[in-house]
């Protein structure tokens, strides 16, 4: 029961920030309500027995991320949008339609698989996750992590790269 | 089969009908915002819907496998977000709007 009302009230808050996220009209806005989704989710990994995700989760996103989506857009300086959303009847309704019928298609995919999936039995996450987890990373994955670590160098040269244009943010046109 | 039993035992599908809420919304931000950060805002909600169902199998099955592929996912969102961001202040720097019509114009 308090398990029910528990996840219930996170599943309200966690869909009214998000429907804010993409509804307000001043972009500040959608990301302190990105943060608090993001933090909702980590409430929502913690309540699902995965502690180091939820850590991460609020360390790289509402932490790090999050803090340059915000600096990024305090330095634009931008204003609220009047049209925020993106204009014409039919192309708007084509976009609205599309995405009414992938959430559909997501809702139905889940609600059909749902009858033919069989839970394992037996099969639970036991002991210390944070510790299978790590040992998981380190032997099976390990190579995936170090790619994945050039990947971030790469990503790290490309974006100075990117932003190096000339001119500067704030230069005199 | 809509009965208190559904509604009071928490399951996976109850999960999973979040996390396709809100990979919904996301896919509505990207397709109808025209700030451009606002879309990518969109992306990084559809990242978070994936990693939420991720979770819940990983759970579901007792298998860790799914955490590990989370933690990379995290890892390529950060990796998007700042190749994203760059782009963003590219076309500020030029057009001194963050508005995705300019996209195109923003050649060599």
């Amino acid at each position: 029961m308090a398990e029910a009302i528990g996840f219930y009230i996170l599943a309200f808050f966690l869909i009214l920030f998000s429907y804010r996220t993409i509804t307000a009209t001043n972009p500040i806005h959608s990301a302190l309500y990105l943060v608090l989704t993001m933090i909702g989710l980590a409430a929502t990994f913690f309540n699902l027995g995965a502690q180091f995700i939820a850590g991460v989760q609020l360390i790289v996103y509402a932490g790090a991320v999050m803090v340059l989506f915000v600096m990024v857009l305090m330095l634009f300086d931008l204003k609220a949008e009047i049209r925020a959303f993106s204009r014409g009847l039919v192309s708007g309704g084509l976009k609205v339609m599309s995405a009414a019928l992938l959430a559909g298609l997501a809702l139905g995919a889940a609600n059909g698989s749902l009858v033919l999936y069989q839970t394992p039995e037996g099969n639970k996450l036991t002991g210390d996750v944070t510790r299978q987890l790590g040992l998981l990373l380190y032997t099976k994955y390990l190579y995936a992590f170090e790619v994945l670590g050039v990947l971030l160098l790469v990503v790290a040269v490309g974006v100075v790269a990117v932003s190096r244009i000339k001119g500067g943010t704030h230069a005199q046109h | 089969m809509l009965n208190t039993e559904t509604f009071l035992h928490i399951g996976m599908p109850h999960y999973i009908f979040l996390s396709a809420v809100i990979f919904s919304f996301g896919m509505i931000a990207v397709l109808m915002r025209k700030n451009v950060i606002v879309m990518l805002m969109g992306v990084e909600l559809m990242l978070n819907a994936v990693n939420l169902s991720f979770i819940v199998f990983a759970k579901e099955n007792g298998n860790l496998n799914g955490h590990i592929m989370v933690f990379f996912v995290m890892t390529i969102a950060a990796a998007e977000a700042g190749v994203g961001l760059a782009l963003a202040v590219a076309i500020y720097k030029k057009f001194h709007e963050v508005n995705i019509r300019f996209f195109e114009h923003l050649r060599g």
